[in-house]
C-alpha cells in the first residue's frame, strides 16, 4: 500500500500552473510559449491523475481515462502550433516578426 | 455500443463528416475548383440543417426525423450519459449550421483560381462539426474536447491562405490565446472533477441541487476555483472583456469570410458552452430562493458567480461599445461591436431564467445574421476597390444602392431598431432581466444605455454611406487594400453566392423582425425545457 | 510510508525546478533538455501514484514525441525568426499574476486531509474497459481533433507547387 499526501500534489500542480502561466505571459519566443502551455497542461493532467488515485472506483477510472485522452490532445496541440510557426517561418523574408509576437493580453 | 442507435441521432454530424471526407478526396484527385468544393459544403450543411430542423419537431420534415422525440430532453435514470439532446441544443445546432451555410454560400463567389478551396471548406465543415457536438455535450470533458475540434480548425482556417503574413500572424496569436484558454479550462475541469468525482454537467447539477454525496459542500473553495478557471477559459473563447484583446487583431487579420465565421459561428459556441457550464451553479440560487435546504457554503457559490458574470457582462458591453466608437476601420469597428454584443448575450446567462435564456438565444440567432452578414458584405465590397477605412465607404449607398441598403439594414438591426430581428431579441432579453427583479434591472438598464451608445457609431457609418460624396478617385475594381502589408488576400468577389447569402440575411432580418412568432415560440419552449432539464 | 513521501518531495522539487529552468535558460537547446527531464519526472510521479499505464504514455508521448517535435521546431526556426528574442526578463505583472494564481489554488489545500492517505490502484483491464466502452466518445472526439490537425497542418507546411 502506498501512502502519499494529497496536499502535496495540490501544491505541486498549483506551482506548475503558476510556472506555465508565468511563461506564457513573459516569453516571446514561440517555442518557449509552446513549452509553457504544455507545462500548464501537464499540471491539469497531474490533477486528474492524483484526484483519480484518491477517488477509487468508477470515478477514479474516469479520471485516469481523462488523463489518457488529454495526453493525446496535448501532443496534437503542439503539432498544430508548430505547423503554424513553420508556415510563418517560411514567409520570414517578408514579415515583421516583432508584430507577430507582440501579444496583447 | 449499438452502431445504428448511435448513428441515428448523429446523422447531421455524419453528413458533415461525409462532406469533409468527400472534399478531401477531391483535393487528392486535384479537383480543386472553388464552385465544386463549395457546393458540396453548402449541400452538406443544408442537409444537416434539414435533419436538425426535423429533429426539432418541425412537422413538414417529419419524414427526415432520425432522433426519436423521446430522446429529446430525456430524463436520466441510472447514470448520466456523455451527450444528451436538449431542444435548446438542437436550436443551437440549427443556428450554427445556418452560420456555416451562409459563409460557405458566400464563399462560392471567391475567385475560381484561388487555391486551397478544399482545405478551406474541409476545415469549415470540421469546425461546424465540433460546434454541433458542443451543442449536445452533457459532460465537461466532452464539451471541452468538442470545443477543441472547432478551435484547432479555426486557428488553421485563419491562417489557411499561408502566403499572407497578416493572416498567419493572426493565426499565431489566436493559437497562443486559444491554447492558454484551453489549458485554463482543463485545469478548471480537473478541479471540479476533484471536488465532485465526476465531470458530468448534469450529475454536478444533481449533486448541487439534491445535496447528496460528497458535493460542493465538502470542497467549496475547490469548486469556486474550478468554475473560476472555467469562466476565464471560456471567456477567451467568447471574447468577453478583459479577455477580448486578441479578437480584434484576429478578426482584422483573418480573411474576411473566415472573420464572418468566427464572429457568427465559433464565438457563439463559446457562449453556448457558458450556458451549459454555468447553469448548474446559477440554478443553485434559484432553487434556494424557492426554499430548498442548502448548506451555507453551497448557497454562497451561486451569487458569487452570478455577480462575477454580471460585472463581466457590463464591462464587455461598455468597453466594446466605447472602443467601437473610436475605430476608423470598418472591420475593427464591427469586431468591437461584436464584442459588445457578447455582453448582451451574457445578461441572459447571468439572469438564468427561462425567458432570459430565450432572449440570449434570440440575440445569438440575430447576431449570426447581422454580424455574419455584415462581414460577408465587407468581404464582398473589397472587390469593388473599397478600402478598410470607414471613410472609404463614402457614397456607397448611392453608387451601389442594393448593397448599401442591405448593409444599412444590418446596422439598424444591430442598433436594435424596431421591425428588425435585433429589436425583437433585445426586447425579449431586457424584459426578461426586468422581470427577474433585483439587480438584474440594472443589467437591463446598462444594456439599454449601451444600445443607445451603439447607435452613434452605426449612424456614423450610415451617414458616410448615404450622405457623403464618394472619394474622387476610387481604386480600380479588383484591387484589395489590406492595411500596411502588401495585399495578398484573395479578392472577395460579389458573385451570385454572396448575393444569395446576403439576400437571405436581409430576408431573415426583416421577416423575423416583423413576425417574431416564427422563431420565438420554439426558442422559448426550448429554453424552458433546458432550465428544467435533468433536474 | 516515509520513503514514498521523500520520493514525492524530491520529484516535485525537480518538476518545479526543471519547469522554471526550461523557461529561463538562454540557450534554446538546453530548454529542450530541461523539458525532457520535466516530462520524465512527471512520468516518474505517475509511477509513484501507481498509474503505470499513464507513466508509460507520458514517457512515450510527452518525453518522446513532443520533445522531438519541439527540438525539430527549434532546429528549423532557430537563427531565423526568434533567436534574438531568447533573453531573460521577468515582468513584475506576469510574475505577480503567477504568484496570485498559485496562492489561489493553494487556498484549496485546507479542504484536504493533511496527512498521507492510501491511494487506489487500478487494473489496466478495467481502465481500458472504461476508456473504450463507457467513455468511448472522448476517443472519437480526440480522433476528430487529430483529423483537423493532420489535414490543416499538412496543408500549412507543404510547399505550394502552384
Amino acid at each position: 500500500m502506498t501512502d502519499l499526501p494529497i496536499v502535496g500534489f495540490v501544491g505541486l500542480s498549483a506551482a506548475l500552473l503558476a510556472v506555465g502561466l508565468f511563461g506564457i505571459l513573459t516569453r516571446r519566443n514561440f517555442i518557449l510559449l509552446l513549452i509553457a502551455i504544455e507545462i500548464a497542461m501537464n499540471a491539469a493532467i497531474l490533477n486528474f491523475v492524483y484526484f483519480a488515485a484518491y477517488a477509487g472506483g468508477t470515478p477514479g477510472l474516469t479520471g485516469q481515462s481523462i488523463a489518457v485522452v488529454l495526453v493525446g490532445f496535448g501532443a496534437t496541440e503542439v503539432a498544430v502550433g508548430l505547423a503554424i510557426v513553420l508556415a510563418l517561418n517560411r514567409l520570414k523574408g517578408t514579415i515583421n516578426v516583432a508584430r507577430a509576437t507582440e501579444l496583447k493580453l | 455500443m449499438d452502431l445504428t442507435s448511435f448513428a441515428g441521432p448523429f446523422l447531421p454530424e455524419i453528413v458533415l463528416l461525409a462532406g469533409v471526407l468527400l472534399v478531401y478526396l477531391l483535393d487528392v484527385l486535384k479537383l480543386r475548383s472553388n464552385e465544386l468544393v463549395g457546393s458540396i459544403a453548402v449541400a452538406a450543411t443544408g442537409f444537416a440543417l434539414l435533419f436538425v430542423v426535423a429533429d426539432l419537431g418541425f412537422t413538414p420534415f417529419a419524414l427526415l426525423r432520425t432522433l426519436p422525440a423521446s430522446s429529446v430532453d430525456p430524463t436520466f435514470s441510472g447514470g448520466y450519459p456523455l451527450y444528451a439532446f436538449t431542444s435548446l441544443g438542437l436550436v443551437f445546432q440549427a443556428i450554427f449550421l445556418l452560420a456555416t451555410c451562409l459563409v460557405s454560400l458566400a464563399s462560392l463567389s471567391r475567385p475560381r483560381e484561388e487555391r486551397g478551396a478544399p482545405i478551406f471548406y474541409g476545415l469549415l465543415l470540421l469546425a461546424t462539426l465540433g460546434m454541433l457536438l458542443v451543442a449536445v455535450a452533457a459532460d465537461l470533458i466532452f464539451l471541452l474536447l468538442a470545443i477543441e475540434v472547432t478551435s484547432l480548425a479555426t486557428y488553421l482556417l485563419v491562417g489557411y491562405t499561408r502566403r499572407d503574413s497578416r493572416s498567419l500572424e493572426a493565426a499565431m496569436k489566436m493559437y497562443i490565446i486559444g491554447a492558454l484558454s484551453t489549458t485554463l479550462s482543463f485545469f478548471g475541469a480537473s478541479l471540479l472533477y476533484g471536488a465532485y468525482g465526476t465531470t458530468n454537467l448534469y450529475a454536478i447539477r444533481a449533486i448541487g441541487i439534491l445535496n447528496t454525496g460528497a458535493g460542493a459542500g465538502s470542497y467549496p473553495v475547490l469548486v469556486l476555483l474550478g468554475y473560476g478557471f472555467l469562466i476565464v477559459g471560456l471567456a477567451f473563447k467568447a471574447t468577453l472583456v478583459p479577455f477580448h484583446a486578441w479578437a480584434v487583431d484576429v478578426y482584422d487579420g483573418a480573411p474576411t469570410d473566415v472573420t464572418a465565421f468566427l464572429a457568427g459561428g465559433s464565438k457563439k459556441m463559446g457562449l453556448f458552452a457558458f450556458f451549459l457550464v454555468l447553469l448548474a451553479p446559477i440554478l443553485f440560487v434559484r432553487t434556494v430562493a424557492s426554499g430548498s435546504p442548502f448548506t451555507t457554503t453551497q448557497v454562497a457559490l451561486g451569487p458569487v458567480l452570478q455577480i462575477t458574470l454580471a460585472v463581466l457582462a457590463v464591462l464587455t458591453m461598455t468597453v466594446g461599445n466605447v472602443l467601437a466608437l473610436l475605430q476608423k476601420e470598418m472591420k475593427r469597428m464591427l469586431a468591437y461591436s461584436s464584442i459588445s454584443q457578447a455582453g448582451y448575450m451574457l445578461i441572459g446567462i447571468t439572469v438564468g431564467t427561462a425567458p432570459a435564456l430565450a432572449g440570449a438565444t434570440l440575440q445569438i440567432f440575430a447576431h449570426v445574421f447581422m454580424k455574419g452578414g455584415a462581414f460577408l458584405l465587407v468581404a464582398g465590397v473589397s472587390a469593388w476597390g473599397i478600402g478598410p477605412l470607414i471613410d472609404d465607404w463614402k457614397g456607397l449607398g448611392t453608387r451601389r444602392p442594393l448593397a448599401g441598403v442591405a448593409f444599412a439594414l444590418m446596422l439598424l438591426s444591430m442598433a436594435g431598431v424596431p421591425l428588425t430581428v435585433g429589436f425583437v431579441s433585445k426586447f425579449v432579453l431586457f424584459s426578461a432581466a426586468v422581470q427577474a427583479q433585483g439587480y438584474f434591472v440594472w443589467l437591463a438598464i446598462a444594456g439599454l444605455l449601451n444600445s443607445a451608445l451603439s447607435v452613434f457609431y452605426y449612424a456614423r457609418v450610415l451617414r458616410v454611406m448615404f450622405f457623403e460624396q464618394a472619394a474622387p478617385n476610387p481604386l480600380p475594381a479588383g484591387t484589395v487594400v489590406g492595411g500596411s502589408e502588401p495585399p495578398i488576400l484573395p479578392a472577395g468577389g460579389f458573385g451570385y453566392g454572396r448575393a444569395a447569402a446576403i439576400g437571405l440575411v436581409v430576408i431573415v432580418i426583416v421577416a423575423v423582425g416583423v413576425y417574431p412568432q416564427m422563431v420565438l415560440g420554439a426558442v422559448q419552449s426550448a429554453a424552458q425545457h433546458f432550465v428544467n432539464f435533468g433536474a | 510510508m516515509i520513503y514514498e513521501e521523500i520520493a514525492f518531495v524530491l520529484l516535485a522539487l525537480v518538476a518545479i525546478a526543471t519547469g522554471v529552468l526550461a523557461l529561463l535558460v538562454r540557450e534554446l537547446v538546453h530548454t529542450i533538455l530541461w523539458v525532457a527531464v520535466f516530462f520524465v519526472d512527471l512520468a516518474a510521479l505517475y509511477f509513484l501514484l501507481d498509474a503505470p499505464f499513464l507513466g508509460v504514455l507520458q514517457l512515450g508521448v510527452y518525453a518522446g514525441a513532443v520533445t522531438v517535435l519541439l527540438l525539430f521546431g527549434i532546429m528549423v526556426t532557430r537563427k531565423r525568426i526568434f533567436s534574438q528574442e531568447a533573453r531573460i526578463g521577468i515582468g513584475a505583472i506576469p510574475f505577480g499574476l503567477a504568484v496570485v494564481t498559485f496562492i489561489f489554488v493553494v487556498a484549496a489545500i485546507g479542504e484536504f486531509p493533511q496527512s498521507s492517505t492510501t491511494i487506489y490502484t487500478y487494473d489496466p483491464t478495467a481502465l481500458s474497459q472504461n476508456l473504450f466502452n463507457v467513455n468511448g466518445p472522448w476517443l472519437l472526439l480526440l480522433g476528430l481533433i487529430m483529423l483537423v490537425a493532420v489535414g490543416g497542418a499538412i496543408y500549412l507546411v507543404r510547399e505550394g507547387r502552384e
